[in-house]
């Protein structure tokens, strides 16, 4: 079987290595790609969009369905760990584990015995995570909203620097994922859920989705965002702006709840009682 | 003001070098955290505040705010790296890996 894989992988390989020696070479002025919507691009982007970085307008704008079908793919990424990892129905682990706030002192209680009743002076702590870390959580305390402000200014600033929806959106995750590997998993499920982590993954989509149909309500083409000029009343060139912000919103709020989704099944094994 | 900028830019080069080297060289697990937490946040502070005097020299606010920026990561470097150290750490001993000793690697077997 090993061997077969082996040959299997050598011939395509080799079939594919003999395709690229087709392709023009690297910078070729020459190349079909290079020839027809580069210079378009290059010349045109400043004057059409009036967005500064090309990148941006040739993502969001010229080559919308490109990446609204890209955000589809990350939305169904998330929602196909959902459906693959998580477990419904409530199983019990063999023991949890409690800390008493005021002394420090971690309990073990098994499954069978009475858990302490709701109180402030007990918490529920996690069987990996016993140590109450100080310096971690403070540390992560700082971090966290400076993380997700830089975040925004990725989302909003994509139009002018490098950046954008989907760069700003696995940070805001990832400001996400610190706070619940500092704190626990159940302190991160209180700010945000995992049904409010779903619904945002939908929603992100769904802003893409009806800022290009805004563009055929108002009569023209899916996705064309000058036609959103009526609707704010600035010119066409700014409206193809403000759309692709609209979209890159779209696409930041779909990335950053399907990492959020992805953790939360991955790092407790789909069961949401407990994470790492 | 060149000068002050390439001393800097080798003290750094130098913390960076002396943190790669120790990290080849020390024998375990926590001793080499120690040079990966510590000479790479003295050497980006050192190449860090090397580069924003290197800006600053044309003074105007465009270079004056470029600083700022830099001061803020060397101020968010030395926050994170020395936690994420001694997250590592923690891990290490949570999950009961011997610290090295000079009597020998048997105490790493048990």
């Amino acid at each position: 079987m090993k061997t077969l894989g082996i040959i299997v992988v050598l011939l395509f390989g080799s079939l594919l290595i003999y395709c690229t020696l087709d392709f023009p070479p690297w910078g070729d002025p020459q190349a079909p790609a290079s020839m027809h919507v580069s210079p378009r691009y290059i010349e045109r982007t400043m004057q059409e969009t009036s967005v500064p970085n090309i990148v941006t307008a040739v993502l969001a704008d010229y080559r919308g369905y490109d990446t609204m079908f890209e955000t589809v793919v990350i939305f169904t990424a998330g929602v196909a760990c959902f459906f693959l990892l998580r477990i419904f129905g409530r199983i019990e682990s063999e023991s949890r584990m409690y800390r008493h706030i005021p002394t420090g002192i971690t309990l073990r209680i098994s499954k069978d015995a009475e858990p302490p009743r709701e109180s402030r002076e007990f918490e529920r702590i996690d069987l990996a995570w016993v140590p109450y870390d100080v310096v971690v959580k403070t540390s992560c305390r700082i971090i966290v909203p400076f993380c997700q402000l830089f975040a925004l200014y990725v989302i909003a600033h994509g139009h002018h620097s490098p950046g954008g929806g989907f760069q700003g959106g696995v940070i805001l995750g990832a400001s996400v994922i610190l706070f619940a590997i500092s704190n626990n998993m159940r302190l991160s499920f209180t700010r945000i859920s995992e049904k409010m982590a779903v619904l945002l993954c939908g929603l992100g989509v769904l802003i893409y989705a009806v800022t290009g149909a805004l563009g055929t309500l108002l009569g023209s083409n899916y996705l064309d965002y000058g036609a959103l000029s009526r609707l704010f009343g600035v010119d066409p060139v700014t409206a193809r702006s403000l759309g692709i912000l609209f979209v890159e919103i779209g696409v930041g709020i779909t990335v950053m709840a399907v990492i959020i989704t992805l953790y939360y099944n991955l790092a407790s094994a789909g069961r949401h009682d407990e994470g790492l | 003001m060149n000068i002050l900028v390439i001393l800097l830019l080798f003290g750094g080069l130098f913390f960076f070098t002396g943190g790669s080297i120790g990290i080849l060289r020390f024998p375990d697990f926590y001793t080499r955290l120690h040079p990966a937490g510590k000479l790479d946040t003295a050497g980006q502070f050192l190449t860090m505040s090397a580069i924003s005097l290197y800006i600053m020299q044309d003074f105007t606010l465009h270079t004056f705010l470029t600083a700022t920026k830099i001061v803020l990561i060397v101020i968010f470097v030395y926050l994170t790296s020395p936690t994420a150290t001694h997250a590592i750490m923690d891990a290490g001993v949570r999950a009961g890996l011997k610290p090295w000793t000079k009597a020998g690697r048997h105490d790493l077997a048990d």
